[in-house]
């Protein structure tokens, strides 16, 4: 037996990202902590997606804010990620002889990290991210890796031509070779875009990674460098396409709108599918309580909640307490908000530990056009019962 | 000072019809989502006691099942943790009368591994009873009061519409003394003496001492046998509960204490304290376009699309469009179809009603559907 254990593949899930397009929402949390969907926060997605994909070695790369992102990710256990041998690790930048060193790039993040992977000693690497809710089975991308004898396999989404833009682009041949790869195109030359999900032959990515690091002009990303590089040098670089549900929630619409999503039928997020379960960690609450003079309608809602009012078109987080008379429709309440008498709330988001006063008026969708927009009330703040706030409004103080 | 907990899984005095004909009492669904034993292993949890042994006699499958290593009470330990004593399989008889002869047998039967523990007192509790206690105030008492035995008992009905058939019950003196200790006949809605909660604090090698007496001497039951036969001679102190309770023997019971958690106040104190249980990484509950819910607890990853009237909903039910479910127990996984009409029933998990079927019993006498049914 060899003193060193081999994993085929080793995840590394870039989560440092600090997400600030969603503003207030990520004020004191990274992105990938932000809850979604009623129990879960974004990281379960791409936890959930490696553990159902059989890969149980997990390096969580975590930068800005990660207290509650630690804290929430512990020994692993909610993932069935605490294994004695892999399982969920947290990697945050740390000090080597007299200087720190922050992660300088997605790139830098992994180069800092060889030593975790090598521990390992995988034949390849995927990185992931921790910003996107999909489902998808890693392994049936390392499949498509080998049977392309592929140095890197790159997953890709079909976007809008008119999104291209926001992602990095690549053009292939008939057989999905990479030809061309652009990262954030003013002028798209495809729309088919990167996921953010990349195989990689680890001793190549290795070399690849040493390289990059020595390049002073470098900004030690993947897309920027690491990609352009190794398609430059003429390395296998292929396309996986992914055809189900994706999305980047990185903004108040998209996450606004991804939560919608779930309640529309038949999209591709199947969360019911006991075979794909996403994991979240557990607040061991009770069931919810729907009160005498409650209407429900198209809504999510979590354990702990008592709704005595009206719940249309929305996702409830646990804990909510929504009272008689109080009116919700088309929005996000997060965990331990209290909605009292006679408020009302459309298109918004309502962050955790909020409290709506009786009769106050959030997000009432006043213009009457059909653009939707979504109202933001930040975390433990109190508005005032009768005040109003105008949708796509952000509250960040106590009103 | 350490501690350590047994619990009987079961009970003799209940008759849950097919509710427990394949199960134990304890690992009978309650509350929705909870199985009893997660409110009785709560209460040890909160009380900061992390070893409990669980008496298991027959059809203990579910309850092993349900616990699995203990980790999601917090109780996979490597001091102390969750232990499920399961009886050894050399008795002639598989009559579950026969296979402990009583409450002390079943504890003889374990004597090894409660010996083997280097917990200093016990804790000893029933699976047929819910409330909500702090052991540790409960310990306190014993130890100040240089008690050999505290027994718990209530003075008030704390939720419960009467006390069983078989209950005991205590008549105590002022130092709260346990004088006499006697066995109800018959069941009773105006109480007379103080009503035992099945929570008994002792010292552990007094309880090994007092097991290997009463066995030699052919007696195994330990409220008549220790309890009531030696209330003379040792120092049993009662400790009064003034909490919450429920008591769960019969299945109109069984149904008083599910509907009673639908009363928020209620509610709010018998989840006070975190209760624990298995965690199904359910998809929060949803509810359709027509649905209609009124009064009603509902699990995770249930999906109402139709009605729901004073009703405990357990995870991942689904009430399609057009039923109607009304003060009803509906078990994990159960599904009502189309048009169909369930009143007065407990629905066991897997069951499943058909479209425009009616399963309609009477408040008197609740109709009982066992675990995988169709009708």
């Amino acid at each position: 037996m060899s003193l060193i254990k081999k994993k085929d593949m080793v995840a590394m899930l870039l989560a440092g990202g600090q997400g600030s397009r969603l503003g207030v929402l990520t004020k004191d949390v990274a992105k990938p902590a932000v809850p979604f969907g009623g129990k879960y926060r974004i990281i379960d997605f791409p936890l959930s997606n490696c553990i159902n994909s059989d890969i149980d070695t997990i390096g969580v790369l975590t930068q800005y804010q990660p207290m509650e992102l630690n804290a929430y990710i512990g020994n692993g256990q909610p993932w069935d990620l605490d294994r004695m041998y892999g399982g969920a690790r947290i990697l945050p930048p740390y000090v080597r002889g007299k200087e720190g060193e922050w992660y300088k790039g997605t790139a830098n993040a992994i180069y800092q990290n060889i030593p975790f992977i090598e521990q390992y000693s995988p034949n390849y690497v995927i990185i992931l991210s921790g910003d996107h809710i999909y489902k998808m089975n890693y392994r049936w991308m390392l499949d498509h890796h080998m049977k392309k004898d592929a140095d890197c396999t790159i997953a890709v989404i079909e976007v809008p031509m008119e999104e291209a833009n926001r992602f990095g682009v690549m053009s292939t041949n008939e057989n999905l070779r990479i030809t061309d790869f652009e990262e954030k195109p003013i002028k798209p030359k495809s729309n088919l875009a990167s996921m953010g999900v990349y195989i990689f032959d680890w001793p190549t990515l290795k070399e690849y990674l040493i390289r990059d690091e020595e390049d002073p002009h470098s900004s030690k990303d993947f897309g920027k460098n690491i990609i352009p590089t190794m398609l430059a040098d003429g390395k296998r670089l292929f396309a996986y396409k992914y055809l189900g549900y994706w999305k980047d929630v990185g903004t108040i619409e998209s996450l606004w709108q991804a939560n919608m999503d779930l309640l529309k039928e038949n999209i591709s997020l199947e969360l019911y599918d006991p075979r794909w379960k996403i994991y979240a960690r557990n607040g061991n609450l009770p069931p919810q309580y729907i009160g005498r003079h409650a209407t429900m309608k198209d809504s999510h809602v979590s354990e702990g909640c008592s709704i005595e009012g009206t719940v249309e078109n929305s996702i409830i987080f646990p804990k909510v307490t929504i009272k008689k008379g109080a009116v919700v429709k088309n929005s996000v309440v997060m965990s331990s908000t209290t909605i009292d008498e006679n408020a009302h709330v459309n298109y918004s988001i309502i962050a955790e530990g909020v409290t709506v006063g009786d009769g106050a008026v959030i997000g009432e969708n006043t213009n009457g056009t059909d653009a939707v927009l979504i109202s933001v009330v930040a975390d433990r703040v109190t508005v005032g019962s009768g005040s109003r706030v105008e949708s796509g409004s952000v509250v960040d103080s106590n009103l | 000072m350490s501690y350590m907990g047994l619990i009987y899984s079961y009970s003799d005095r209940e008759n849950l019809r097919e509710l427990t004909s394949n199960r134990a009492l304890a690992a009978l669904s309650i509350g929705g989502k909870y199985r009893i034993i997660d409110f009785v292993l709560s209460n040890f949890v909160n009380s900061g006691i992390f070893e409990v042994s669980v008496i298991a006699r027959t059809n203990y499958h579910s309850l092993i099942e349900h616990l699995g290593s203990g980790a999601e009470w917090d109780m996979s330990r490597k001091r102390g943790g969750l232990r499920v004593l399961t009886p050894f399989a050399n008795k002639e008889s598989t009559d579950s009368a026969q296979i402990y002869k009583g409450s002390i047998d079943a504890l003889a039967n374990h004597l090894h591994s409660i010996k083997k523990s280097m917990a200093e007192y016990v804790v000893l509790t029933g699976s047929r009873i819910l409330y909500t206690m702090d052991y540790r105030d409960m310990i306190k008492a014993h130890l100040n009061s240089g008690a050999d035995i505290t027994i718990a008992y209530t003075n008030q009905m704390n939720g419960t519409q009467r006390i069983p058939q078989g209950s005991p019950m205590v008549y105590l003196d002022e130092q709260k003394r346990v004088q006499s200790v006697e066995i109800l006949d018959e069941e009773q809605s105006d109480r007379e003496g103080s009503w035992c909660i099945d929570v008994c604090v002792i010292r552990k090698t007094l309880l090994e001492s007092l097991i290997a007496d009463a066995t030699s001497h052919q007696r195994y039951d330990l409220y008549n046998d220790i309890l009531k036969r030696l209330a003379p001679t040792l120092k049993i102190f009662g400790y009064e509960y003034c909490g919450h309770l429920l008591e769960i023997s019969t299945i109109s019971t069984y149904m008083e204490a599910n509907r009673a958690m639908l009363d928020p106040e209620f509610a709010s104190k018998v989840f006070q304290e975190t209760v624990y249980t298995k965690v199904k990484d359910s998809v929060p509950a949803l509810y359709g376009p027509d649905c209609y819910v009124e009064n009603s607890m509902i699990s995770d990853g249930c999906q109402i699309l139709g009605t729901v009237i004073n009703s405990v909903v357990s995870r991942g039910v689904h009430i399609d469009k057009g039923a109607v479910v009304k003060d009803s127990i509906i078990m994990q996984d159960t599904e009502i179809m189309d048009h169909a009409k369930v009143e007065h029933a407990i629905l066991d998990k897997d069951v499943i009603v058909r479209d425009g079927r009616e399963v309609i019993g009477h408040p008197s006498y609740p109709i009982v559907l066992p675990k995988m049914s169709i009708v």
